[in-house]
């Protein structure tokens, strides 16, 4: 047999090089060197050493389970806000967008333009409590003067389903773009109201849209730190601010990291309980 | 069909070398995380005072001394007559000059006039921890920062030294200060001898407060944990700050702290803290909480204050608390890997000469470190007044009092504790337990 023949079983895995090159040196090796650091002992002036400190992960989920369950908490009640919002919008771009499909697309992408500290930073502006909402609203006499929605959970959960809300907008439009409008039609021939139609067709196709769209809001918004730092207090902090603060303002490395692993495996397992519930097979339908 | 594969098998050949070449390199540099890095080193900097990259930040200066002269790492950086045209200031927010009009900073601008070097002033340091964090891993990794000069405060300094992380200074490259320095930051608790650092500016810790907000004079660091003022008081998320004037307000000097003292500092602030009485911990961000009127009290910075007085809120007060105030002294210092030291050297001399430091003090309004500003300002005052304008006249007054402590302010301020690795680790506890727990 030619060389060139018997060597074909090897041309999918040389196709697989860059993006596994890639993957190990970007995430398998800084995995390996944050597991490491995190079993790690010592400080700044006597070096680090590899003690296998096991404890570390039970003092740490110890001491900040409030934070960890405050950002999941967040980060549901985001997710819920962003399909709440997103997927009627979604639907109208989908359905009746017509000749505006993509301009209405691009209008839903244009915060996206500008960094995202400077959006934040411009919803602290919004809220601000003499700000030109807050304010309008004080000198009319109906709030409160010592009303305030900065420095609260609202305006961080505000912050979040602002920041995130493309992120679900745009995979349930892709989902439900694909939905073949006949079949609406074929439902309502068959005698189902526009309300059954909908939660007994559109809607399930468009799981996998909303799937996708859940996972690429929770997952981030649990770990964000921004929100919670411009829009929130003490009362709000989050595991990113957390975790932040430990390594950037504290140098306790190992602690930070055991977090950063304790913070992944959780999100690992919401999702994959997230996914067996969703039902992977629907994923795979239309 | 065969020249197809021909050409994919060779390019899979070309990839496979080359990833073996990448990873090949990548393995050779071994990343060695910040907190891995060889004990061994740091002791032996911070003894001879003589960092390794002394050697590798010179080549870049000195073509014509050879490589022979790396490997022997001498006490002092060898000066060249020739700058190489550039430098980096990394800087705290409100701490240079503006013209209020144009937004350029006028000092800065005089000096790019003066010497031809081209200036990069970055605002990068809004809490010395936080920077700190930033610049550790090149530091510790031997790279360059990115900066030529940064700014850090007291303790940082004092810590920065302790890691062998700062380029002593070479006085003779530093004429002006030599001439002109006050005597009362010659010599520092951080810095003795001033052999890593020059004072760029000082200022107190204090208590900032609207009066139009909080209805009455402040006096007294308690005024903070005040119930009336609940959701609207502020603390430095900075923990030697916070913590030192919690001591402070607890009748115990800093440098005095003991474990049990800081304890009973902790249990002071957790309470109120967890009772929602502070808006948030902040870093310098406090000063536009503060101008708009989130804030009605918390900790600040004497300079800070006179600024906003002069330009942003007229409403706001700065008052040393009775229990005490905390002194603290912002320093130029040249960290390892700086790429452009001569003009380093000349930019922080430049800042010693009264062409600088009188407009400077006179916009920033903090303690001038250079001898003669204060005098300066007032002649100013007095000049600005015969000329029709009293009301700047009036904020140069102000600002010639705000230049230099009176004996009664030296009198109830306070410094920082030299803190230990064990006692660090010990109040960070503390502190981050205020603020999460």
């Amino acid at each position: 047999m030619p060389l060139r023949r018997r060597l074909r079983w090897l041309t999918p895995y040389l196709f697989l090089i860059p993006g596994g090159l890639w993957l190990i040196v970007f995430f398998v090796v800084p995995m390996f060197v944050m597991a490491s650091v995190s079993l790690q002992e010592g400080s700044l002036d006597t070096g680090y050493t590899l003690t296998w400190n096991f404890g570390v992960y039970g003092e740490v989920v110890n001491e900040y389970l409030p934070q960890f369950g405050r950002s999941v908490l967040y980060a549901l009640i985001v997710t819920a806000l962003t399909l709440l919002f997103g997927y009627p919008l979604a639907y109208t771009i989908a359905f009746r967008g017509g000749r505006f499909k993509n301009i209405l697309l691009l209008v839903v992408i244009l915060p996206f333009f500008t960094a995202f500290i400077i959006r934040t930073l411009s919803w602290k502006l919004i809220l601000a409590d003499n700000g030109f909402v807050l304010g309008f609203l004080k000198e009319l006499s109906l709030l409160d003067p010592a009303f305030h929605v900065l420095a609260s959970p609202i305006a961080v959960v505000s912050g979040l389903t602002y920041n995130f809300l493309p992120f679900m907008v745009l995979p349930v439009y892709v989902a439900l773009e694909k939905i073949d409008p006949h079949l609406v039609e074929a439902a309502t021939d068959l005698y189902a109201s526009r309300t059954q139609a909908f939660l007994r067709v559109t809607l399930p196709l468009s799981m996998a849209g909303v799937f996708a769209g859940s996972l690429l809001v929770f997952i981030p918004a649990v770990g964000d730190f921004i929100n919670a730092d411009i829009l929130g207090s003490r009362d709000t902090t989050m595991i990113g601010n957390v975790i932040q603060r430990l390594f950037l303002n504290t140098n306790a490395y190992p602690e930070a990291a055991a977090l950063g692993f304790v913070l992944m495996a959780s999100v690992l397992v919401l999702v994959a309980i997230y996914a067996r519930v969703v039902g992977a097979k629907e994923l795979t339908a239309g | 069909m065969t020249e197809f594969y021909a050409r994919l098998r060779a390019l899979a050949a070309l990839m496979v070398v080359l990833a073996l070449v990448v990873s090949c390199g990548i393995a050779g540099q071994s990343p060695t995380p910040a907190p891995t890095s060889p004990p061994a080193a740091t002791p032996t900097q911070a003894a001879t005072g003589t960092p390794t990259s002394t050697g590798t930040s010179a080549p870049t200066e000195t073509p014509t001394e050879g490589p022979t002269e790396a490997p022997t790492p001498t006490t002092e950086p060898t000066p060249l007559p020739t700058p190489a045209g550039q430098v980096i200031f990394g800087n705290w927010p409100y701490y240079i000059d503006v013209d209020e009009d144009t937004g350029a900073n006028p000092t800065l601008d005089q000096f790019e006039a003066q010497t031809g070097i081209d200036v990069t002033y970055l605002e990068v340091i809004a809490d010395n921890s936080e920077f700190f964090g930033k610049i550790q891993p090149d530091l510790a990794a031997g790279h360059s920062t990115g900066y030529d000069v940064i700014a850090p405060s007291d303790w940082l300094v004092a810590r920065l030294i302790r890691l062998g992380y700062l380029q002593p200074l070479d006085k003779s490259q530093l004429p002006n200060w030599q001439a002109n320095a006050q005597e009362v930051l010659r010599d520092p608790w951080y810095d003795p001898g001033n052999v890593y650092s020059i004072p760029w500016q000082a200022g107190i810790v204090g208590i900032a407060y609207n009066e139009r907000l909080t209805g009455r004079p402040i006096t007294t660091f308690d005024d903070l944990l005040d119930p009336a003022f609940a959701g609207r008081s502020g603390l430095f998320s900075e923990m030697i700050d916070t913590m030192s004037m919690t001591l402070l307000s607890l009748g115990v000097k800093p440098e005095d702290a003991t474990a049990e003292d800081v304890q009973a500092a902790h249990d002071k602030l957790l309470g109120p803290a967890q009772a929602g009485q502070f808006r948030d911990f902040y870093d310098n961000s406090y000063y536009d909480a503060l101008a708009v009127g989130d804030l009605a009290i918390t900790m600040a910075w004497s300079g800070d204050v006179s600024q906003m007085q002069l330009y942003d809120n007229p409403d706001v007060k700065f008052v040393i608390p009775d229990t005490g105030g905390l002194l603290f002294v912002d320093n130029m210092v040249i960290p390892n890997g700086a790429e452009h030291p001569i003009d380093a050297y000349k930019f922080m001399d430049y800042w010693y000469t009264l062409d600088a430091a009188v407009p400077l003090t006179e916009y920033i309004g903090y303690f001038s470190p250079v001898v003669g500003v204060q005098e300066q300002v007032r002649l100013d005052a007095q000049a600005e007044r015969e000329a029709g304008h009293p009301k700047y006249a009036d904020k140069l007054d102000q600002v010639a009092i705000d230049s230099f402590p009176t004996p009664e302010q030296l009198a109830n301020v306070f410094n920082y504790k030299n803190l230990t690795e064990e006692e660090e680790r010990l109040w960070n506890e503390l502190f981050n337990d205020v603020l999460t727990g």
